[in-house]
């Protein structure tokens, strides 16, 4: 049977709302494909993609796992990918644990500490690291003038995976925690009645009932690992030590001319790789799903008293935040104002503004902060009337192929940064409409957007799956067409979760800078770029400065978004 | 014109019949009830009709309309079919004030602001909600709310009315007194009216005629009284509260032409009318508990059957008994006061219908 609904018979066009439908949908598969056919479509030529007389085959695979330099390259992430998961989610579950289960002294402050990193871009983290821990940070030299011989190597692989595992711990916790705040109190009871203690109860009872997400956030440690650039650039590349991403960057942007096919091919094999563990999650979660029971009825979890030991707990918790957190950012903000930094000498001898005069003097380094808040302002609300008109699609129409399209939105989860600027920049190479946005803040816009699209469906569509079907049915029988009646009826319904969206589009295309480096060019350079290019020269004072313009960004945003949604609840 | 012509309308998700051949043509300014427990199709009808849910086959006519017809593959979208639905939740939007919920369908069809006013405000008075124009949804009563449901509906002067157990939110007063208020409404505007419930008393107190519904077919399509009097099935009966079946097999005629029936006991019953067509001879018979005399002592009736009370309530004005005659169990109600124990029943072969076993 066949219901031909596509043309109004007034005017005998295409009704608006699947003229709509249509063209979010193809608009949508055209982000994610633009790169992703590049790339899949590189790998298997044996010239640049732009070259006339390219034949396809498998040589650019043969000669990638025939190269020795790759097979480090592999061992390298994997290994780091793997020290750093262990890190993150021992730290994230232990923090859940004792944040949430148990009346610990302090925990809110705690708490926040924690999430900093989250709002902090990855090239900043790393950069503060570098200046405290690296091997002529001031810590490092300190030690090494006590003890005479340096007490940790930075450049190595652990080391790194220390870094990786300490900037991803909030996103174990984050998923830990809502879990282990809805768990039932009584299973904890019942271990006290039969005589367990504070202790025993965290380890043999709570902490198996948070499996099904530590394996969930494990996966998504593992994959964040292995799209990195910022931690293996600053610390890896020095010494040769290469990864996946830094292999990427070498091999585009180190080369004099660029080995096309192989970048193809590893990107490609990056691609499939983070793919299968996606799918590998999918699969895992949808069986967890049967034996994890959420009730509906909210309880308030009863915590566990720790005792004295609770402040015990409570001190070594914040030795960590403070070794990994906040010294490091204290460090940069000291770095940002003074010529260097060493333990010889007081910081306070040696103070300055030039850094900041470095970056102010010159007109294209204010660009990069104008470009950057221009991007993550202007881009971040255009990303998210986007992805909010298909989060509608997706849930709320007749669009017959709905479910077809939130695969499609879905996927950029796997597309690491540095994959999706290859992938875009060789669509500019390819496609002449691209190419028209190539050296603009547009084509940086229009990744950043590909790549925020998963993170701001997740905070729009369980929002609107929470308004009742009959909202916008009335309003579809009061005569509103579909466009009508979810733009009027359910968007405003839905303010608070449009306003999230922007939130995190906003701080997410304000630190982004993996997706850029293939893409930025003279006159659309950005914020984490520029960080780049002064660490490249040896500038370590401008980027910290930059660093501390960002972080003064970052903190202006949230608090006045934290602001306007405490005075706006309704909204 | 605003005569609704269902014909043949279906819904099969694979081999599940969520409609079935249902078929009801409604008259110009009719009230009629679709009547039925959840998931017999009553609902999924009216959003058919409203174009919210779409059938597999059939066809949908209102006056001279198509609105539907799967085989021409004709699906006017709900929006352009004019046709007033109030939703069981009432779906009033939470954003807009009272007023702005009201304008909604008007701004739709381009109504100038003035006569939206003009109408904004006769619709208000219809359900009298005067004055209250500015209050937000939620500031409002279960009652109120759905008079502005009704009253955004009745706005746009619908050719059509549905409405989906607009009653079933409100407290059992409030029901009763919106009930009478709705259907003096719907005669003053003479407005054609759908009603889907499964409440069989607000039913029969409404309705020009009801359509019950089983399993995705209507099984009755009649008025009031023939529903409640002479449903067509056990299911019907079941459904309009006769209460009590007693298994019987058919054994002949008396000289008045009249069925003539065995318990299982063997105690021979004259009942009113004819067996359904198709039954065959395990019948069954129903009589409403309130048609049911009791006695201590044996009465001398055309019918008796004798049994012994098992359980007692109180009803207030009346006794309600459970009464087991053989291994049936039966309803009765009396204002008599009886103990448990041996009781005598009699009851008049006009108050009894005979149903397929």
């Amino acid at each position: 049977m066949n219901i031909a609904v596509s043309r109004d018979p007034a005017t005998g066009w295409p009704r608006r709302a699947l003229t709509i439908q249509w063209s979010v949908a193809l608009l949508t598969l055209l982000l994610v494909v633009a790169p992703l056919g590049p790339i899949l479509w590189q790998s298997f030529l044996d010239r640049p993609l732009y070259e006339a007389g390219a034949v396809p085959g498998f040589a650019n695979y043969v000669r990638l796992f025939g190269d020795p330099d790759f097979h480090a390259v592999l061992r390298n992430s994997f290994v780091f990918a793997v020290l750093a998961t262990v890190i993150a989610v021992l730290a994230g579950v232990a923090f859940t644990l004792f944040l949430e289960r148990t009346r610990l002294p302090g925990r809110n402050l705690l708490r926040n500490l924690l999430m900093w990193p989250l709002y902090i871009s990855q090239l900043v983290t790393a950069f503060s690291w570098y200046t405290l821990y690296g091997p002529a940070g001031y810590f490092t030299l300190l030690g090494e003038r006590i003890f005479g011989v340096p007490l940790w190597d930075m450049y190595s692989v652990p080391g790194m995976a220390i870094l990786g595992g300490v900037t991803q711990a909030p996103v174990v916790y984050l998923f830990c925690a809502s879990n282990a705040r809805m768990a039932d109190a009584t299973l904890e009871d019942a271990a006290r009645s039969v005589g367990a203690g504070p202790f025993r109860i965290l380890w043999s009872v709570a902490l198996p009932m948070l499996r099904p997400p530590i394996i969930y956030s494990a996966i998504l440690v593992f994959i964040g690992s292995l799209e990195t650039l910022a931690i293996p650039l600053i610390f890896g590349r020095p010494v040769g030590i290469e990864f996946f991403t830094t292999f990427l960057y070498s091999k585009g942007l180190g080369a004099i001319t660029p080995d096309y096919g192989m970048i193809g091919a590893a990107a490609s094999l990056l691609l499939v790789i983070v793919t299968l563990l996606l799918v590998v999650q999918g699969l895992l979660l949808r069986r967890a799903g049967r034996f994890v029971s959420v009730k509906g009825k909210s309880q308030r979890p009863k915590r566990i008293d720790l005792g004295m030991g609770g402040y015990v707990v409570s001190g070594l918790l914040a030795l960590y935040l403070l070794v990994g957190v906040l010294l490091p950012m204290a460090a940069v903000l000291l770095r940002a104002f003074t010529t260097f930094l060493t333990p010889l000498l007081s910081p306070f001898e040696l103070l300055t503004l030039e850094n900041f005069q470095s970056i102010f003097d010159y007109p294209v380094h204010v660009r990069a902060i104008v470009n950057s808040v221009v991007i993550a302002g202007v881009g971040g609300l255009v990303a998210t009337v986007l992805i909010a008109v298909i989060a509608l699609v997706i849930r709320r129409s007749s669009f017959p192929f709905a479910r077809a399209l939130e695969y499609v939105a879905l996927y950029p989860r796997a597309m690491p940064g540095i994959v999706a600027g290859i992938g875009f920049f060789w669509a500019m190479l390819l496609l002449p409409f691209i190419g028209a946005l190539s050296g603009t803040i547009w084509i940086l816009m229009i990744a950043f957007t590909m790549r925020g699209i998963p993170t701001a469906y997740g905070a729009i569509a369980p929002a609107l799956m929470q308004i009742g079907p009959e909202l916008d049915q009335s309003a579809r029988s009061l005569g509103a067409d579909w466009w009508t009646a979810v733009t009027r009826i359910i968007l405003p319904l839905t303010k608070p979760a449009l306003f999230a969206a922007y939130t995190l589009l906003f701080l997410s295309f304000l630190k982004e800078y993996s997706a850029a480096v293939f893409l930025y060019a003279p006159g659309a350079e950005i914020i984490g770029t520029t960080m780049l290019s002064f660490w490249a020269e040896g500038e370590g004072g401008a980027v910290a400065a930059l660093s501390v313009i960002q972080l003064i960004i970052t903190l202006a945003f949230v608090l006045i978004a934290h602001r306007f949604t405490r005075t706006h609840r309704d909204v | 014109m605003s005569e609704v012509v269902i014909d043949n309308l279906g819904k099969h998700y694979g081999a599940v019949r969520a409609l079935d051949d249902v078929s009801l043509h409604v008259a110009e300014g009719e009230f009629v009830t679709l009547l039925g427990p959840s998931g017999c199709g009553k609902s999924t009808t009216l959003f058919a009709l409203a174009g919210l849910d779409r059938p597999t086959e059939g066809t949908i006519r209102i006056g001279d309309r198509v609105f539907f017809d799967a085989a021409a593959g004709i699906d006017v979208p709900a929006e352009r079919r004019g046709i007033g639905l109030v939703f069981q939740s009432y779906a009033l939007w939470p954003h807009m004030t009272v007023r702005q919920n009201l304008a909604f369908p008007l701004k739709l069809r381009k109504v100038p602001k003035a006569e939206q006013a003009v109408r904004i405000e006769e619709a208000l008075a219809l359900v009298d909600l005067t004055g209250l124009g500015e209050r937000l949804p939620h500031e409002l009563s279960g009652g109120q709310q759905q008079r502005v449901a009704l009253a955004r509906t009745l706005v746009f002067r619908p050719s059509l009315l549905l409405l989906d157990e607009p009653l079933s939110n409100l407290d059992a007063k409030l029901r009763h007194k919106a009930r009478d208020w709705l259907k003096q409404l719907q005669r003053q505007l003479g407005l054609t009216t759908l009603y889907v419930t499964h409440d069989q008393e607000e039913a029969l107190a409404m309705s020009d005629r009801i359509a019950v519904m089983q399993a995705g077919r209507i099984v009755q399509l009649d008025t009031p009284e023939r529903i409640y009097r002479r449903p067509a099935t056990r299911f019907v009966a079941d459904f309009i509260g006769a209460g009590n079946f007693l298994p019987v097999r058919h054994v002949g005629h008396d000289e008045g032409g009249r069925m003539l029936v065995e318990t299982g006991e063997g105690v021979r019953l004259v009942t009113a009318g004819t067996a359904p067509p198709g039954a065959g001879a395990d019948l069954a018979v129903t009589i409403r508990p309130q048609h049911l005399r009791l006695s201590a002592a044996p009465i001398d009736d055309e019918n008796r059957l004798t049994g012994t009370i098992v359980d007692r309530t109180y009803l207030g004005a009346r006794h309600g008994y459970t009464v087991a005659i053989g291994d049936q169990r039966i309803q009765a109600e009396s204002e008599q006061l009886f103990e448990p124990g041996a009781v005598h029943l009699a009851f008049r072969a006009e108050d009894t219908l005979l149903l397929d076993g």
